[in-house]
């Protein structure tokens, strides 16, 4: 039983698709969509460097499918430095697919090899990449060589076919989820048994990122210290989980690698020159690490799927982008070494080799760093390579660059994303990031009125997105910049273009240097890193229209499998019959998204009134703790209802990220449900939260009073006073509003009293004096005191009560007969350092008879100042 | 009986001897109590004649016999009876949770206005976040009348130092920001608060400062990562810079819990030109769909209606008893910001927050001890799940407070 999908582009309508779906006896195939690029433009053939030996003066091609074998594949394969110098009619290595006597018996040859349907399942493409070194792989990584194999067969095929092609979906082998260890949080059991006895003593020399010739991935960071920080071998583990598979140890990477090569093993630095015992030890410690782990066990009253692995899906991703004008191509699919290979297929390669802070990121892809201890990181293509864009550009006259990259910030500046340039100040072109903008840089000759040119040697002026878009995100974007010399410049950003019309008119390369190199995540000279990750980079020698933009945005990027969870058994359905499809692939080095979840049979057969509650996915024996974006699914799985498409019945729009644990080779994954045919799992709910109430030691207790904030000084003032400020004038000018206003905000903000500071007390003054003149100048509160009496008359002993006396009791809270407050000051002890106390020792004698024999006081001045002091005490101002 | 369990048992049962004690007849209080009383709710220094009527009251000042209450909750009442309580105390109280900043210094607006009246008219502060009210000032008070498009009328009623506790009357907050009665949301969709957390991003400012607000509790403090993630919309980057475990580690917490709900605002935006609260019913602003390319496979916003994911899971400790659960889910779920308001102010959390910034405003400090706590849960008991009086709640946290 098996399923065929059209796959052209991911943006096709699927469900047009369903309608032609036909049922088979044992499988459905659905119409190849047709979708794909609209265009019948040629790919770009093979540029110079071609290395084939004699031209063709055979037979010509008798149709156009022979002819474009010849042109795509034919052509590009023949070379002897590649399959002519065996797979020919001299040699007789058979099948002869590459014969120079007669394109047509090697046509004839080839179509055995290859799989039209899908082209990255062709035979040819499995031989020359097989691991460990491919079948006479022209380059290091036997994957570049299947990836370049494919392209070819692409461009050969989709041409012919319309570009539709078709994804087989077949069962996969049912299994029950296993139980399984897990790695445990705490590293101290990977230190125990791994890292120490092997991994730091046999593989710090590379290793690390200490070493003086550091090799990612660093399980064996800081093996030279005696004592490593726990920090150090917290790194150490997390790179080392994904080369261990504790449910099968001789199958870990790290037994594999350091194996003899009788053993299917790499013989990679065996210690001692002994790899048979190099891989017992390793193989010893690698068990020892997973029998000290005990495994975890399914939780038997689950109602869960069948299980699967990442690789065990059906690959849905690949050869639905628009290609035909690529002329350089990173998909950074190698994941090991120094080198990032150009699997555009058009010679010479643009391989780049890594310098600095490089490391590969999961799913595919590079992160661009600036750790100092490696240096800034760059991936740089070699001059004579890189003069391919030159050469090729400047013959179109126009080009597109593509990247899909994550932005590590959105804080760094002139930081060059793809580079073709000399240095700081000298480029062909560039695209670099500038906080929230893309920057396009360019040099053409365009020239004014006057000859002058509109371009400098560095590709300014720059076009840049909008400031105000904020367009660039520190998150996955898909970004193209094109130019033609109709339309200028243009910036696209995730399929929508962003820039404004270029200011500069269009002109030609012809001014371009060919000794420029092309680097991707900085300057060739190293000082304009672009900190992020780069997921795919391509040059076209178009300017890509606005749907070849989209469709190649809708291809998206990175490795995806289609799913199949087998639900049969639960649904009482007929054995691998039907299945819960998704859409999953590694979504960055620590995470997997998957999406767009299916219910879909296999055998033809339409389902329906099947409840389904509450659907979760498992990792390695139990639920995913985060990302389950289908626990509240409520919805019937029903495939005779009207909302289907060509995969089945969608379930859900959203995609759910959950978090790596083993990596895509050892992850096991199933589905989990609440509610699956009526069969029921009583979930548990998590425990409430304990929040406990806060309780201050002794020595953080707070005080038991505070000081009062600015409006209640204010009010307080007021109430004392009798002054209320937003009336009170004198001479048009409202002096004590005025004042408030000034220094409403150097008053205390806030009553804790630790936080009162001198500064607030000289605001206080400032406040209390003006309060105190409107009040001695309105006279409300003082209404016997004769203000118009000389100093010494007013304030004489007998009479200076009569203006104390008033403020105490309003100030203060208590008056001289009155019942006292305990916790202010007492009116005796008040009026005594106003008005009463002789001096005494240190203690200076009362306010009122020093300010009296002040040199020109009057009296309102004296009485202004006594006011200002009680109200300025602490009197007043704690509370 | 572990420890833990022990001392809260004892912790409940003090509790419950305090709530008993609230009810009953106040122990009497010295001149210092009410001076500090005083000082604590007006701000400002009682004179003689007054502390003279809050020492030892039997009930027999007039608001304390419309309000029967004796003894140092009566010196409450009469000290709240001071302007300034509402001018000063009142203000202060409220100006910090009508801007980004948590800022007092800013000018008097229509929620702050709206919560003193609330206050003095003794409304039940769990319709703060969800009533069509509005308090203004009495016409002829001030020259501008109230209005949507600017904060004039009460910035000037402040310039004036005009009495609050006399000039504030209560309008539908409908009448005054033209916006349909069934989508006023109490001060969520006051003037202030659209200016300060409607304004630009995307509108979970409002949901954020409305826990910090009115939850106490910002939100880290909430964080849970189990619930689902289903609603979480397109903007969130779920591999920040690359490392989604920033996302399944720190984001996640508290987009599961926090988008669900900031849905409810899906049609409010504030108009930055025009200066007014803006309501687009039935049409999801298109804030709600800034960079919706971050994350495609995310949710996208496609109306109001929200999910309270914490009536279940960790959080459920939030005690939500209003009337919107879903008999199934056990989640709470409503339709607009009105209804969540209600949700969310008919919790134990509202309750506890509101306590505890009153305790904040009177005590001067958070509750720190056996004793404090014990008072604050006993007033919570007498509150339970019913109205929240804000002045009694003053008084009763002002009689603990007024010391020895």
């Amino acid at each position: 039983m098996t399923k065929a999908i059209g796959i052209a582009t991911r943006a096709l309508n699927r469900r047009s698709l369903r309608a032609a779906t036909t049922v088979l006896l044992t499988s459905i195939v659905l119409a190849a969509c047709g979708g794909g690029a609209s265009t019948v433009e040629n790919p770009v053939t093979q540029g110079t460097g071609n290395t084939n030996d004699n031209p063709y003066t055979g037979p010509v091609a008798a149709d156009a499918d022979v002819l474009k074998f010849q042109q795509e594949f034919w052509g590009n394969a023949k070379t002897t430095d590649r399959c002519g110098s065996c797979h020919n009619e001299t040699v007789g290595q058979v099948p002869m697919f590459v014969r120079n006597d007669d394109v047509n018996l090697a046509y004839a040859e080839a179509v055995t090899v290859v799989n039209r349907d899908q082209p990255s399942l062709s035979d040819i493409v499995a031989k020359v990449s097989s691991p460990p070194v491919g079948h006479n792989c022209w380059v290091a990584d036997p994957g570049v060589c299947g990836t370049i194999m494919t392209t070819w067969i692409e461009n050969w095929i989709g041409a012919t076919s319309g570009g539709g092609r078709q994804i087989v979906l077949t069962p996969p082998t049912s299994s029950d989820p296993s139980n399984s260890k897990n790695f445990p949080d705490d590293p101290a059991l990977f230190q125990q048994f791994v890292y120490e006895p092997i991994l730091s003593s046999y593989c710090a020399g590379c290793h690390s990122s200490e070493s003086s010739t550091p090799q990612q991935p660093y399980f064996a960071e800081a093996g030279n210290d005696p004592a490593p920080p726990a920090a150090a071998i917290a790194s150490a583990y997390e790179a080392a989980k994904s080369k261990i598979n504790l449910d099968s140890p001789g199958d870990s990477r790290f037994v594999i690698k350091v194996s003899p090569g009788a053993q299917g093993g790499e013989a990679h630095n065996c210690w001692n020159n002994d790899c048979p015992t190099s891989s017992t030890q390793m193989l010893n410690a690698v068990t020892a690490f997973a029998n000290a782990i005990d495994p975890t066990e399914i939780d038997p009253n689950l109602v869960y799927s069948q299980a699967v692995r990442l690789v065990d899906g059906t690959v849905a991703s690949g050869g639905n982008r628009y290609e035909n004008d690529q002329i350089a191509l990173w998909e950074f699919k190698t994941g090991t070494g120094s080198t990032a290979f150009d699997t555009s297929g058009v010679d010479p390669a643009i391989d780049l080799n890594f310098s600095g802070d490089v490391t590969w990121y999961g799913g595919w892809g590079i992160t661009i760093g600036a750790n100092p201890a490696q240096g800034p990181g760059k991936a740089q293509g070699s001059t004579t390579s890189s003069r391919k864009l030159a050469t090729v550009l400047q013959e179109s006259g126009e080009f597109s660059i593509e990247a899909w990259v994550v932005p590590a910030n959105v804080t760094q500046e002139m930081a060059r994303i793809v580079t073709y340039s000399g240095g700081q100040t000298t480029r062909n072109f560039a695209l670099q990031q500038t906080l929230y903008n893309y920057d396009f840089l360019l040099r053409t000759n365009a020239a004014d009125a006057n000859g002058d040119p509109l371009t400098s040697l560095n590709g300014d002026p720059q076009l840049s997105t909008p400031d105000a878009a904020e367009v660039l995100q520190a998150t996955l974007q898909h970004v193209v910049a094109t130019y033609n010399p109709i339309d200028g410049r243009r910036i696209y950003v995730n399929g929508t273009l962003v820039s404004a019309v270029d200011p500069v008119p269009g002109g030609t390369f012809v001014d371009w240097q060919d000794t420029f190199a092309l680097v991707l995540g900085n300057e060739t000279s190293s000082d304009g890193t672009f900190e992020g990750t780069f997921r795919l980079a391509a040059v076209h020698r178009r300017s890509l229209t606005q749907e070849q933009i989209q469709q190649n945005f809708d291809a998206g990027v990175g490795e995806r499998f289609y799913l199949l969870f087998d639900i049969s058994a639960r649904i009482g359905a007929p054995v691998q019959s039907s299945y819960i499809l998704f859409e999953a692939q590694q979504f960055d080095s620590y995470a997997y998204l998957f999406e767009e979840p299916h219910f879909t049979t296999l055998d033809g057969s339409a389902p329906t009134g099947i409840t389904m509650q509450g659907m979760r996915i498992a990792m390695n024996g139990r639920e995913a703790p985060v990302g389950q974006s289908y626990a509240n699914i409520d919805m019937p799985l029903d495939l005779t209802g009207g909302n289907l498409d060509e995969l089945g019945q969608p379930l859900s729009v959203l995609g759910a990220v959950l978090p790596l644990e083993k990596g895509p080779e050892d992850d096991e994954f199933f589905l989990t449900f609440d509610n699956l045919d009526g069969v029921i799992f009583d979930r548990d709910e998590n425990p409430m939260l304990v929040v406990n109430d806060y309780m201050a030691t002794d020595d953080l207790r707070k005080p038991d009073i505070g000081v009062r904030t600015f409006d209640e000084i204010d009010a307080a003032y007021s109430a004392i006073t009798g002054v209320d400020r937003t009336s009170y004038q004198r001479g048009g000018n409202f002096l004590v509003d005025e004042t408030y206003q000034e220094l409403r905000q150097s008053l205390p903000a806030i009553e804790d009293v630790e936080a009162f500071l001198s500064s607030h007390q000289v605001a206080i003054a400032q406040l209390a004096i003006q309060y105190c003149d409107a009040a001695v100048e309105d006279a409300t509160i003082w209404p016997t005191f004769n203000f118009g009496a000389a100093p010494n008359t007013a304030f004489s002993v007998a009479n200076r009560e009569s203006f104390v006396e008033p403020l105490i009791t309003r100030a203060v809270g208590h008056s001289r007969l009155g019942p006292q407050i305990a916790s202010q000051p007492s009116y005796t002890a008040v009026y005594g350092e106003l008005a009463d106390f002789p001096g005494a020792g240190n203690r200076p004698e009362n306010l009122i008879n020093r300010l009296l024999q002040t040199p020109g006081a009057d009296t309102r001045s004296v009485a202004k100042g006594v006011c200002a002091s009680v109200l300025g005490s602490a009197a007043t101002l704690v509370q | 009986m572990n420890n833990r369990m022990w001392k809260t048992r004892v912790r409940i049962t003090l509790a419950a001897l305090l709530a008993v004690m609230l009810a009953g007849p106040a122990a009497a209080q010295t001149r210092e109590q009410a001076k500090r009383i005083y000082d604590r709710l007006a701000g400002v220094p009682p004179t003689e004649s007054v502390l003279n009527a809050m020492v030892n009251n039997t009930g027999t000042d007039p608001v304390c016999a419309a309000n029967g209450v004796t003894g140092a909750e009566c010196a409450a009442y009469i000290a709240m009876e001071d302007p300034s309580f509402y001018n000063v105390t009142l203000k202060n109280f409220a100006a910090p949770w009508t801007n980004r900043d948590r800022s007092v210094f800013v000018p008097l607006n229509d929620y702050v206005a709206t919560v003193i009246g609330m206050i003095r008219d003794d409304v039940d502060f769990r319709t703060v976040l969800s009533a069509d009210l509005q308090y203004v000032g009495r016409p002829g008070t001030v020259g501008t009348a109230p209005a949507a498009a600017n904060n004039n009328h009460y910035e000037q009623l402040e310039a004036g130092n005009h009495d609050l506790k006399a000039v504030l009357e209560p309008t539908t907050q409908s009448s005054v920001n033209g916006i349909p009665s069934t989508a006023t949301s109490g001060v969520i969709t006051s003037r202030a608060a659209a200016e300060a957390f409607f304004v630009a991003g995307t509108n979970r400012a409002m949901f954020r400062f409305t826990m910090v607000n009115h939850f106490c509790t910002d939100m880290e403090q909430l964080h849970d990562p189990s619930l689902s993630p289903d609603r979480i919309r397109q903007d969130v980057s779920r591999s920040p810079g690359g490392d989604s475990r920033l996302f399944l580690n720190n984001c996640v917490g508290c987009h599961t819990g926090m988008d669900p709900m900031a849905q409810a605002y899906a049609y409010y935006n504030y108009d930055e030109t025009g200066g007014a609260i803006q309501y687009t019913a039935g049409n999801v602003q298109s804030k709600y769909f800034n960079n919706d390319l971050n994350f495609p496979q995310g949710f996208r916003t496609p109306d109001e209606q929200w999910t309270n994911y914490w009536r279940t899971g960790q959080n459920r400790y939030l005690g939500f008893y209003g009337p919107g659960a879903d008999p199934v889910t056990g989640f709470g779920e409503g339709t607009g910001a009105k209804s969540l308001g209600v949700e969310l102010s008919n919790s134990s959390q509202f309750a506890s927050c509101q306590v505890r910034k009153v305790f904040k405003a009177v005590c001067l400090r958070e509750p720190e001890t056996t004793n404090d706590h014990n008072r604050v849960d006993a007033i919570l008991t007498s509150i339970g799940q019913g109205p929240i009086i804000m002045k009694q709640v003053f008084a009763d946290t002002a009689e603990y407070c007024m010391g020895q």
